[in-house]
């Protein structure tokens, strides 16, 4: 059981960088939850990824990186590497999210989103160890930052640890 | 935009959401047969990350309808009740007994349909009535799901160009069953361009 103090919720096109002990926690549907984790250091990342490419938003002087896949897990290396001063080879990724809530939407973004960011993760190096994706309910996310594990719980369904 | 240019704008903005609340209130009271009172608890502008995080708190299971508001000045208009609240209301309108509906079914969804098509007509006549500014409900897409799910979804559906948005946020009582459900209104017009689109009406 963690107490609410160690918890810390991360909003849509988001990043929050956190030493252990720590919860970070999110709520997703068509976006995409990217949970990098420093085993060794018991250091994790949670980017909440809402686009998949920033494309010519990029250019723009107040561009909000978290919100792009690509802009946004190049932020996420820049924190990790400032802040904790670590370097992919010593990372893990666990991904989630990327569904299709809403059913009359012709885009998949959430499928995306989940393509983009496999594809900016393995430009980095970055293996995806677990991953729960797709589907058309919305998730809850909680990744204890002490033990890198994630609790995963789609609506309707039951809490699954990965 | 100069600072009393701003302040008109924010006087407006209170004024086109208090106007619509109004006119959702008489109209939902009629559908319901009780006492329907919608409040305004706020309009702002915030970053969509802020905005989100406070919702993405609420697990509650819920039930929501996204409706577009198109024409004149294009908004995202988002109605929400909890999941249980959605059984109750569905009696009200089916004219059944309270605590009939015991599972979210089709008549939830439909009744939710319903709800959301009518408040957000009331807001569009309100619009092209008062203000002279068209605008058409497109019909109401409804999703059963975590509340923060939704809002987000929500969030997302207008975010894609902003990463601040304006978020005009109510709140309605249902007297005779203490309910509370929430509706949410963001334009999709950057906030400059819907704060002169104001001005100039008023």
């Amino acid at each position: 059981m963690h107490s609410d103090e160690n918890v810390q919720i991360v909003g849509i096109a988001d990043l929050k960088v956190a030493a252990a002990p720590a919860i970070l926690r999110t709520n997703l549907g068509s976006c995409v939850a990217v949970c990098v984790y420093a085993a060794e250091r018991r250091v994790g990342a949670l980017l909440h990824v809402m686009m998949p490419a920033a494309g010519q938003a990029a250019a723009k002087a107040s561009l909000k990186k978290t919100k792009y896949a690509d802009t946004g897990i190049a932020e996420m290396m820049y924190k990790l590497k400032t802040a904790h001063g670590l370097e992919p080879p010593a990372l893990t990724a666990k991904i989630f999210g990327g569904a299709k809530v809403l059913p009359d939407v012709t885009q998949n973004i959430g499928n995306e989103n989940e393509v983009a960011v496999r594809r900016n993760l393995a430009q980095y190096g970055i293996k995806i160890i677990a991953y729960k994706t797709g589907g058309e309910r919305g998730y809850k996310i909680n990744f204890d930052v002490s033990t890198g594990k994630v609790v995963c719980e789609i609506f309707g369904g039951q809490p699954e640890e990965y | 935009m100069m600072e009393n240019g701003r302040d008109v704008a924010d006087r407006a903005i209170q004024l086109v959401a208090r106007l619509s609340i109004d006119k959702s209130s008489q109209v939902l009271s009629k559908m319901v047969k009780t006492g329907a009172y919608i409040e305004m608890e706020r309009a702002y502008v915030g970053d969509i990350s802020e905005i989100s995080t406070v919702i993405s708190e609420n697990y509650t299971d819920i039930v929501g309808a996204f409706i577009d508001l198109q024409g004149d000045m294009p908004c995202k208009f988002l109605f929400f009740v909890d999941a249980q609240d959605s059984m109750a209301l569905a009696d009200m309108l089916l004219r059944r007994p309270a605590g009939t509906t015991k599972e979210f079914n089709e008549y939830t969804i439909s009744a939710i349909q319903e709800i959301g098509n009518v408040l957000a007509s009331a807001i569009s006549n309100v619009f092209s009535a008062d203000l002279q500014i068209k605008m058409k409900p497109s019909p109401p897409e409804v999703v059963h799901d975590f509340a923060g799910t939704i809002f987000q979804e929500y969030i997302r559906t207008v975010a894609g160009a902003m990463d601040e948005i304006m978020i005009i946020e109510s709140k309605f009582r249902v007297v005779k069953v203490d309910m509370r459900c929430n509706m949410f209104i963001v334009p999709q017009a950057s906030i400059e361009a819907f704060f002169q689109m104001i001005s100039k009406v008023l």
